[in-house]
C-alpha cells in the first residue's frame, strides 16, 4: 500500500519542468542507482471481470463472452465521471488496448551543476522520469460518451456515445522528466 | 569448584538428583550382577526450590516436582543398566518409564510474578558411553530419544503445548577438555557428527492444533564455557562454533491440515563470541559481544509440494558497538512488565490499557529488554539459478516485549467462548534500519540501486521507527490448523526511506504515524501455498512530509494521509512465477509470439506469485465501534509552526473519498471480487537498451539501440552489443520480471473535494466510478547504476 502512495503522489504530483533536456544537460544529470523499466500493458484484452460474471439488471446484463478481436462494447473497461451531483456523466467506455514500451528509467538523483549554471542555483534532489524512447499502441480505443447514471445497470439508464478512438502506432520520445517539490508545503 | 565445572557435572549425570537418595530394599533387589550391574529405580522427587546464586541474586527454580505421568505424585519408574567393556569404556543404558517433570515457575530474588509453569511429559532411553582420554577429561558418544513427550507452558490458568513429540539424538563422538581465554580457564566441549530428529504431533493452543512441526538435522560444533559474566565478579560465558553439517537430508517443515510448509537441503554456520549470562537484581541478563553467521537453504516448498520456491541464502552479524553505544543485549523477566501507559503515544494508549487491563503485577509469563545491532547481513534469492543480494542490510535499536497465555474473545462475540491465546506486547520499540542496495548475477557484482523494486513487497529501502504493538495468535484458520492474528500496531515519529542512495538522499516520508488494527486475520498452509484471510483491517497513515533528499531538510511536497478500511480481503503467497510469457504482443508460444512482433521469456519453474485482494468498504463502524474509511488526502500550503515545521489542518487540501468497491450494482451490492493485484515475480535476465550515442555515465561507448551486455559471468564490466548472440543473451542485465494483473468489477469514489480551513470545501467531482477493469502488465525491472 505504501508502493500505492507512491504512485498516486507521482499522479498527483505537479508537473514541472517539463521542457526537454538538450544532450548536454543530460549528461551532467549524476546518475547513483535506480530502475530500468521495460515492458507491456494490456487493458481488457479478454474482456473484465464483470464479462464472466457480472449481474443483470434492469435489462442490462455485463455477462458475455470476450476474445481478443470481440467488438462487444462490454468487453472494455469504462469510466464514469460527474462533475455536477445533479448532472449526467462523462463517460469513457470500452477502453481497451496494449501499450508497450522500453527503457523507462526512474531515479532520484541531485542536481546542482550543469543547465548553463542554472544547475548551481536549483541545488535540489528530484526524481527523474527518463521517457522511453519508444512507446507503442497497439489497438488501444475507447468511447467518450455521456449518460444520466454511472452504470449500465442502474434504473432508467441512458447512454450517448459522442465518438470512439482507435489508436495504432508509435510515439517517439526523448528527454526526461523532473519531479520536485515547489511552493509552501 | 568451578561453577563451570559444577554446570557440566550436573547436565551430564541425568540421575544425579534420584542418586542422593538411598535404595530401598526392592531396588537393591533389583540389581543383578552378570555383565554389568542393572539398577531399577522407582521413585517421586519433589523439590521447593533450586536457586543459582550470582554476586548475591538468586535465579529460583521453584515447585519442582517429578513423578509417574498419570498422577504425578505417584513414582515413575528408571532403569540404568551399567557395564564396562575390555577397552574401559563404561556403558550406561537409562530407560525412563512414562515421567512427568514439573516446574511451578522461575523467579529471581524471589520476585512477586513468575514465568509461569512447565511441564514436560516424557519417556525415553538414553545410552550413554564414556572412555577415559588422552589430553581430555572424558569422550564418548551417546544416543538419546524421547518419545510421546508433551510439553506444557501455563500462564494465568491458560496453557500452550507441543504434543506427541519424538526426538532422537545421535552424537558419535563428543569430549570435554580444558579451555584458555585469556587468564580464564574452563571446560571445552567438542561435538562431532550429532545427528538429530524430531517431530511434534501438534502445536496446542488451548487443546487446538495450529499444525505438526518437525525436521532433522546434522551438526557439529564446539564451545567453551567459562566463569565470570558480564555484570559483577560471578556469572557464565560462553564461546561457540557450530556448523550445519552440508546434508541434503536436512530438513524443517510445518503442516497445517497435510499441506506442508518445508525447508530442505539446508547448511550453515553460526559463531558466538563472548556469550555472557548473569543474574540481575530483576531479570537474568543476557550479552553476547559478537554473532555472526551464514544459512543457505537449497529447497523450499509452500503448499505445492511440486514447485520449489527457489533457494535463499542469508548471512549477517550482529556486533557491539561502543563507539555509538549500539549493543546486544536481552534481559529476561519473571511475569509481564507493564508499561507506563502515560509514556506511550496517545494514540496507542486504549489498545495498550486494553491489552494489559486482564494482567497485573503478579500475573505470570515473561518479558525482556531488547538492544540490537545487525552491523550488516545479506539475503540473497535464487530463482532458476539466477541470483539477486539485498545487500548491506544494517540495523539497530531496543524495546521492552513481553509474552503471557491467556483467554481471548477472537471472534468479538461475548456469547462464544473465549480461545487461548499467546499474548505479544511490543513497548516503545525503537529502531532503525536500512539496505544499500542490490547486487545480480553473483554477490560480488557491483552495488547497484534499484531497492525500490522491493515496494511492491512493502519492503522499503530505509526506516526509523517508534513501534508499540499488541498481538493475539489464537489456533485455528479458515478451515482446521492455522493461525489467527488479532493485534493493534502503531507506528510513530516514523520516517520510512522509499526511494534513497547509500548516501541516505532520496525520496521519504517523513513525521510518519501509522495506526493499524487487523482483526481475524487468518493464516492456512493449503496446497497451493500461504494463504491470509484478512478478516478486518483499518489503518490511517498520516505523512506529515513528503521529502526530497535529505529525509530532515529537504524541500517537503505537503502531507498525505491515507485512511484504509477493509473487511473480507485475502492475501495469497503461492510459488512459481510467470512460466513462459511473450511480452509485447499477445500469444501462446514462441513463434506466434515472434511474429506478432513480441518477445518470448521462459522464465522458469521457479518464482514466487502473490496474490491480493483488497475489498474497499464504505464508510462505517468497525468492529470496535469506531468510524472508519478509504480516504487519501494531500494538503500543502500549511501555515509554519515557526520552529521549520508546518501545522497539519491549516493548508489546502485535496481529498480522494468515500473510496470502495463491490460486485457491479453499487455500494448496496456485495464485496466478494474486490480489488485484486496477482503479481508472478520472477528474476530473469533482461534486455536493457542504450538511449543515446556516445559514452554513458561509467564512460562506456555505444550507440543508441544497443543493447548492455556483461563482459562475462563476474557481471563487473560490460559493452554496448548492436546484435547480441544466443551466448550474449544470457548476460544480460538480471532483474525482477514481473507479470502483473489488476483488476476489479466496481470501483468507486464518493467525491473528489478541494478544502480550506477558512475558504471552506469545493467539490471537484461528485462521483467516479470505474468497472470492469482488466490490466495485465509484463514488467521488467533492472537495477541501474
Amino acid at each position: 500500500m505504501k508502493a500505492l502512495i507512491l504512485s498516486c503522489a507521482l499522479l498527483i504530483l505537479p508537473a514541472l519542468a517539463l521542457e526537454p533536456l538538450d544532450s548536454q544537460a543530460l549528461a551532467e544529470v549524476t546518475g547513483q542507482g535506480g530502475v530500468y523499466l521495460s515492458g507491456d500493458l494490456t487493458i481488457n484484452d479478454t474482456g473484465g471481470p464483470l464479462n464472466r460474471d457480472g449481474p443483470s439488471q434492469n435489462g442490462y446484463s455485463w455477462q458475455t463472452a470476450c476474445g481478443v478481436n470481440t467488438t462487444d462494447k462490454r468487453c472494455g473497461g469504462r469510466i464514469a465521471v460527474n462533475t455536477d451531483q445533479s448532472g449526467g456523466w462523462l463517460v469513457l467506455d470500452n477502453i481497451r488496448g496494449r501499450f508497450a514500451f522500453e527503457g523507462l528509467t526512474l531515479t532520484t538523483r541531485r542536481i546542482d551543476s550543469g543547465f548553463d549554471g542554472d544547475g548551481a542555483n536549483f541545488n535540489r534532489d528530484v526524481m527523474e522520469i527518463g521517457l522511453p524512447d519508444q512507446l507503442d499502441y497497439n489497438d488501444v480505443s475507447f468511447t467518450i460518451a455521456n449518460s444520466n447514471a454511472p452504470r449500465p445497470t442502474d434504473a432508467g439508464f441512458q447512454q450517448t456515445d459522442i465518438m470512439t478512438l482507435n489508436i495504432n502506432g508509435t510515439v517517439n520520445q526523448q528527454g526526461n522528466v523532473l519531479l520536485f517539490p515547489t511552493g509552501a508545503p | 569448584m568451578n561453577p563451570a565445572r559444577l554446570a557440566f557435572l550436573l547436565l551430564v549425570s541425568p540421575a544425579a538428583t534420584q542418586a542422593l537418595q538411598p535404595l530401598s530394599d526392592q531396588s537393591l533387589g533389583a540389581v543383578t550382577g552378570q555383565a554389568g550391574i542393572t539398577l531399577e529405580q522407582s521413585g517421586h522427587v519433589s523439590v521447593g526450590e533450586i536457586s543459582y546464586t550470582d554476586d548475591g541474586n538468586r535465579l529460583q527454580i521453584q515447585n519442582i516436582e517429578r513423578g509417574e505421568q498419570s498422577t504425578i505424585a505417584l513414582p515413575s519408574a528408571v532403569k540404568h543398566v551399567t557395564d564396562v567393556a575390555a577397552d574401559g569404556t563404561l556403558s550406561i543404558n537409562t530407560t525412563v518409564a512414562p515421567t512427568a517433570l514439573a516446574i511451578g515457575g522461575v523467579r529471581i530474588n524471589d520476585s512477586l510474578a513468575s514465568t509461569g509453569a512447565f511441564r514436560l511429559n516424557y519417556s525415553g532411553n538414553t545410552h550413554l558411553q564414556l572412555r577415559p582420554s588422552n589430553g581430555r577429561y572424558i569422550e564418548g558418544q551417546v544416543d538419546t530419544s524421547i518419545s510421546d513427550a508433551e510439553l506444557i507452558w501455563t500462564t494465568n490458568g491458560h496453557s500452550i503445548s507441543f504434543d506427541d513429540i519424538l526426538f532422537r539424538a545421535d552424537i558419535d563422538q563428543f569430549s570435554i577438555g580444558d579451555a584458555y581465554k585469556g587468564t580464564k580457564q574452563g571446560l571445552d566441549f567438542e561435538l562431532n557428527q550429532f545427528a538429530y530428529d524430531f517431530s511434534t504431533g501438534g502445536l496446542k493452543l488451548g487443546g487446538v492444533s495450529l499444525g505438526t512441526l518437525s525436521g532433522e538435522l546434522a551438526l557439529s560444533g564446539s564451545a567453551q564455557l567459562y566463569a565470570g559474566g558480564r555484570l559483577g565478579n560471578q556469572g557464565l560465558q560462553l564461546d561457540a562454533a557450530i556448523s550445519i553439517v552440508n546434508d541434503s537430508s536436512n530438513y524443517v517443515q510445518f503442516v497445517d491440515d497435510g499441506n506442508a510448509l518445508y525447508m530442505g537441503d539446508f547448511n550453515g554456520a553460526l559463531n558466538v563470541t563472548g556469550l555472557t549470562i548473569d543474574v540481575a537484581n530483576d531479570h537474568l541478563a543476557v550479552g553476547v559481544d559478537q554473532l555472526d553467521g551464514a544459512f543457505n537453504a537449497n529447497r523450499i516448498l509452500i503448499g505445492d509440494s511440486t514447485r520449489p520456491l527457489g533457494a535463499v541464502q542469508f548471512d549477517f552479524l550482529l556486533a557491539d558497538d561502543g563507539t555509538n553505544g549500539r549493543f546486544n543485549r536481552l534481559r529476561l523477566y519473571p511475569g509481564v512488565r507493564q508499561p507506563v501507559l502515560a509514556a506511550l503515544p496517545t494514540d496507542i494508549r486504549p489498545y495498550s490499557s486494553q491489552f494489559y487491563q486482564p494482567l497485573n503485577a503478579a500475573s505470570d509469563g515473561l518479558s525482556a529488554g531488547i538492544d540490537w545491532n545487525l552491523t550488516s547481513a545479506n539475503a540473497s534469492y535464487i530463482d532458476d539459478n539466477r541470483l539477486v543480494v539485498v545487500s548491506g542490510i544494517k540495523s539497530y535499536g531496543s524495546g521492552d516485549i513481553t509474552f503471557d497465555v491467556r483467554g481471548f474473545d477472537h471472534d468479538n462475540n461475548s456469547a462464544t467462548a473465549d480461545k487461548t491465546a499467546v499474548a505479544i506486547g511490543l513497548n516503545d520499540f525503537n529502531g532503525s534500519y536500512s539496505i544499500e542496495g542490490l547486487r545480480v548475477g553473483n554477490k560480488n557484482a557491483p552495488l547497484q540501486g534499484g531497492a525500490e523494486l522491493l515496494l511492491s513487497l512493502e519492503v522499503f529501502q530505509a526506516m526509523d521507527f517508534n513501534l508499540d504493538a499488541y498481538t493475539y495468535i489464537t489456533a485455528g484458520g479458515v478451515s482446521g490448523g492455522g493461525i489467527q492474528v488479532d493485534g493493534d500496531y502503531l507506528f510513530s515519529d516514523t520516517n520510512i526511506g522509499l526511494s534513497v542512495d547509500d548516501q541516505g538522499q532520496g525520496i521519504w516520508a517523513t513525521g510518519v504515524t501509522y495506526d493499524i488494527h487487523m482483526r481475524q486475520f487468518q493464516f492456512d498452509v493449503s496446497n497451493r501455498g500461504i494463504s491470509v484471510n484478512r478478516g478486518e483491517q483499518w489503518s490511517t497513515m498520516n505523512i506529515d512530509d513528503l521529502r526530497w533528499g535529505d529525509k530532515l531538510a529537504g524541500r517537503s511536497l505537503g502531507r498525505v494521509t491515507l485512511e484504509r478500511f477493509e473487511r473480507g480481503s485475502s492475501l495469497e503467497i503461492l510459488p512459481g512465477g510467470a512460466g513462459a510469457v511473450c511480452v509485447g504482443a499477445s500469444a501462446g508460444s514462441q513463434s506466434a509470439c515472434d511474429a506478432a512482433g513480441g518477445r518470448w521469456e521462459d522464465r522458469g519453474e521457479e518464482g514466487l506469485t502473490v496474490a491480493l485482494k483488497a475489498a474497499f468498504e464504505p464508510e462505517g463502524l468497525t468492529s470496535d465501534g469506531t468510524i472508519a474509511r478509504n480516504r487519501l488526502t494531500w494538503e500543502n500550503n500549511r501555515n509554519s509552526d515557526g520552529n521549520g515545521g508546518y501545522v497539519n489542518g491549516t493548508g489546502t487540501r485535496i481529498e480522494f473519498d468515500g473510496i470502495s468497491t463491490n460486485d457491479g450494482l453499487g455500494k448496496s451490492d456485495s464485496n466478494d471480487y474486490g480489488f485484486r493485484a496477482d503479481l508472478n515475480i520472477d528474476v530473469y535476465e533482461t534486455k536493457v537498451v542504450k538511449k543515446s550515442d556516445g559514452e554513458d555515465s561509467q564512460n562506456v561507448d555505444g550507440k543508441k539501440g544497443d543493447e548492455l551486455i556483461y563482459d562475462d559471468s563476474s557481471r563487473t564490466t560490460y559493452s554496448y552489443v548492436e546484435t547480441p548472440t544466443a551466448a550474449q543473451k544470457q548476460l544480460r542485465p538480471l532483474g525482477f520480471a514481473v507479470q502483473g494483473n489488476v483488476s476489479f468489477k466496481d470501483f468507486q469514489i464518493d467525491q473528489v473535494r478541494l478544502g480550506h480551513p477558512t475558504g471552506g470545501t469545493q467539490t471537484v467531482f461528485s462521483g467516479v466510478v470505474m468497472q470492469n477493469m482488466d490490466i495485465t502488465t509484463n514488467l521488467t525491472a533492472t537495477p541501474i547504476r
